[in-house]
């Protein structure tokens, strides 16, 4: 920890640590010294946030969210968040080009920042909206990182709330960029995963990579769901999401029209289902969720109806909170299927590389591979118990686990019919069928499994440091040999260190 | 960035019309918001729309004593009682309130019902009804009954005790015991005649608080 530590302070003197130290000094020990809507509520965060470990919420912050954020007094809606972290993957030595397929491996970096906009702006109407700064977004062709800019995780709800003393009917209408972003608990696709992910490869196996319940359309959409909650007790959402331009562009702003997701029309629908029960300091959360989205393969081009595929995913998940100071426990579960029907040009032009060119595997024997599947099947599979003491110290294990079919489609690597497996850096063979390195799939199957290890420590409450271990037993469909290369999954084990601040 | 600019021009002249919808708010810091209002809308989250809550993090409120209510909440507001449940929850929740709605809030509660909380340990109840009726002479340590009442009801400032949360009390005698939390009140000197046992039994008894005699 020592050598972390002074490399840390030699590399980011204006960096991360500074940031941290900035914030601890910002702050004095006091409920008003916290982001915006902790300086709404003028509590302290383990009032919403379980243990103090944001983002997951107690059964209190539930509400303050689903109430649309509007509990409090209304303040400037502003707060800024930071993480700093390292990264070390275990084997960097199978690639032909370590500076670049592990870039950034074992070196302190100021990862991203955030600004988010939010709180009480009328009785019944409130905001989430996060803008964050990814210190290394982009990759050059020179091998440099630029910093990029965009719209990040986005909420916007009117909520209003009929409570008596026999009925208590909390209902709402949210605005958002993201399928489950407007879901109070924390095995929703969109908050299971917490920790800020950086973006250099070096960080490309931590635990925020790994697999994740989630929905095949992904975010930066814009989304209009209303939702209920019924006596606190069963809770309904629908909505429907569509591509995010015209006067809703500003959910995906940052983003240039190759990388904005493009969806078909507005039914592209989106449901959630909870049964949620409280009895002293326990409360148990069982529901579903899913949603149908209808994606162009190409951001930029939205022409030809051939380039449309289709997304269904159906997810079950469970969570389970004991809150009752100094211990809070929580045990998590989400799982979800997904099925995704390709585009008719996808299945008739089968595997491309990073430049859109075919790619023409065979196998072993020289054969030709077998055709591409029309659909895949996925399913993942993620638990995780935690523990925190005195919302001060805390760790916890998960495990992962993703399934599915195996396709042509799904290979980036494989053997070339006269050189074999081969990634060519130099051009020199003359391969037309160039395998992938590191990231490379060799069998077509997306099998992914293992476990991540963490601890962590909130020194003051809006500063985590944690570490994080992520090994793997299988990786791309094989524990062995996955990218044809000879790279194991054990290899990608990272151990991920952070340091993670807002105010 | 011109349609961010745009959002945040729409959000922000949303906010300063400032509606306000006095029957269902939210809002803790307008005066005319009924404290009722405040009861179902704020505090019901936690302490239960009749004060009794499902948590024992939170304090049952119902058939608390009116004046002892109004108390905790001043002092909550002028963070003279600054326990650690008393910081992390209520100094915020309470830095705008009036008086007269943390009197109408008082109201609200002293009228509703208390329900009874789980019986624990036998041997451990039986052991605090002793301490609660007669005390620990040896160390001096008066009854509860003295100030609390028979019955556990409390009186004026003097809070109603009977089926308060065995962990709320306990949390709260380690805190005169052990802390400058909650100053200028009897417990200080009452808590520090109690061991953590004796705590711990005086606590559970009063949770379940049985009536027989």
């Amino acid at each position: 920890m020592r050598n972390i530590g002074a490399a840390l302070r030699g590399r980011l003197g204006a960096g991360g640590v500074s940031l941290a130290l900035l914030l601890l000094a910002m702050a004095p020990y006091e409920a008003q010294a916290l982001p915006a809507f902790a300086r709404q509520t003028g509590q302290n965060c383990v009032a919403c946030h379980a243990g103090g470990q944001f983002p997951e919420l107690t059964p209190y912050g539930r509400m303050f969210k689903l109430t649309g954020y509007t509990i409090g007094t209304r303040v400037v809606p502003l707060s800024v968040m930071g993480v700093a972290g390292y990264a070390k993957v275990a084997d960097t030595s199978k690639s032909d080009n370590p500076a670049s397929d592990f870039y950034k491996n074992g070196v302190p970096l100021l990862a991203s920042g955030s600004v988010f906009i939010a709180g009480k702006l009328t009785d019944n109407i409130g905001a989430f909206s996060q803008i964050t700064y990814d210190n290394y977004a982009n990759l050059a062709t020179d091998n440099q990182y630029a910093g990029h800019t965009q719209a990040d995780n986005m909420d916007f709800r009117y909520a209003d709330r009929f409570i008596d003393g026999n009925r208590d009917i909390v209902f709402g209408v949210s605005l958002n960029n993201n399928p489950s972003v407007s879901d109070p608990w924390n095995t929703a696709a969109a908050w299971m995963q917490y920790v800020p992910t950086p973006s250099p490869a070096s960080h490309q196996f931590i635990d925020g990579k790994s697999p994740f319940p989630g929905f095949g359309s992904g975010g930066n959409l814009a989304g209009l769901s209303a939702y209920l909650f019924w006596n606190q007790t069963l809770y309904a959402e629908l909505g429907s999401y569509r591509t995010s331009k015209g006067a809703l562009s500003f959910m995906s702003a940052g983003l240039n029209g190759a990388s904005t997701t493009q969806l078909n029309g507005s039914n592209n629908p989106y449901w959630r289902l909870a049964l949620s029960h409280e009895w002293g300091p326990h409360n148990l959360m069982v529901g579903t969720s899913g949603m149908i989205a209808h994606v162009y393969d190409a951001n930029s081009d939205i022409t030809d109806p051939n380039d449309l595929g289709r997304f269904k995913n159906v997810g079950v998940d469970a969570q389970y909170q004991y809150i009752l100071d100094p211990h809070t426990v929580t045990v998590q579960m989400a799982y979800t299927r997904q099925t995704q029907d390709y585009s008719a040009n996808t299945i008739a032009n089968g595997p491309v590389d990073a430049n859109g060119n075919p790619l023409v595997f065979v196998d072993a024997n020289g054969n030709p591979l077998a055709p591409v599947n029309p659909s895949d099947t996925t399913n993942i599979f993620r638990a995780k118990l935690s523990y925190v003491y005195q919302a001060r110290y805390g760790g916890s294990v998960a495990l992962f686990n993703r399934t599915g079919t195996s396709n042509t489609l799904n290979q980036n690597s494989g053997y070339d019919p006269v050189f074999g497996v081969t990634s060519d850096p130099t051009g020199a063979l003359g391969a037309t069928a160039l395998s992938t390195r590191v990231t490379g799939n060799f069998s077509g199957n997306p099998g992914t499994r293992g476990y991540t290890y963490e601890a962590f420590w909130m020194p003051v409450q809006y500063v985590r440091a944690g570490v994080q271990y992520t090994a793997y037993s299988k990786y791309n469909g094989a524990s062995d040999n996955y990218d044809g290369f000879g790279r194991n999954a054990r290899d990608n084990n990272t151990l991920f260190l952070y340091v993670w601040g807002a105010y | 960035m011109k349609k961010v600019k745009l959002g945040l021009a729409v959000a922000l002249a949303l906010a300063g019309t400032a509606c306000s919808n006095l029957e269902r708010s939210r809002d803790l810091a307008n005066p005319n918001v009924p404290p009722a209002v405040t009861a179902m809308q704020v505090c019901s989250i936690c302490h239960g729309v009749t004060g009794n809550p499902v948590s024992p993090i939170f304090p049952r409120l119902a058939g608390q004593q009116r004046d002892y209510l109004v108390a905790q909440l001043e002092q909550f507001r002028s963070h003279h009682r600054a326990d650690p449940a008393g910081f992390e929850y209520m100094f915020g929740l309470s830095r705008n309130l009036t008086d007269a709605q943390i009197q109408g809030l008082a109201d609200y509660f002293t009228k509703q019902v208390p329900l009874p909380g789980a019986p624990g340990d036998p041997a451990l109840m039986a052991a605090g009804k002793e301490i609660f009726e007669k005390g620990v002479p040896e160390k001096a340590t008066p009854p509860c009954v003295a100030c609390h009442g028979p019955k556990g009801e409390g009186v004026a400032t003097f809070p109603r005790l009977a089926y308060q949360y065995a962990d709320y009390l306990s949390k709260q005698m380690h805190v005169f015991r052990e802390t400058e939390g909650r100053p200028n009140t009897p417990m200080t000197q009452v808590a520090h005649g109690l061991s953590s046992t004796q705590v711990e039994a005086v606590a559970a008894y009063l949770q379940a608080f049985p009536t027989q005699k």
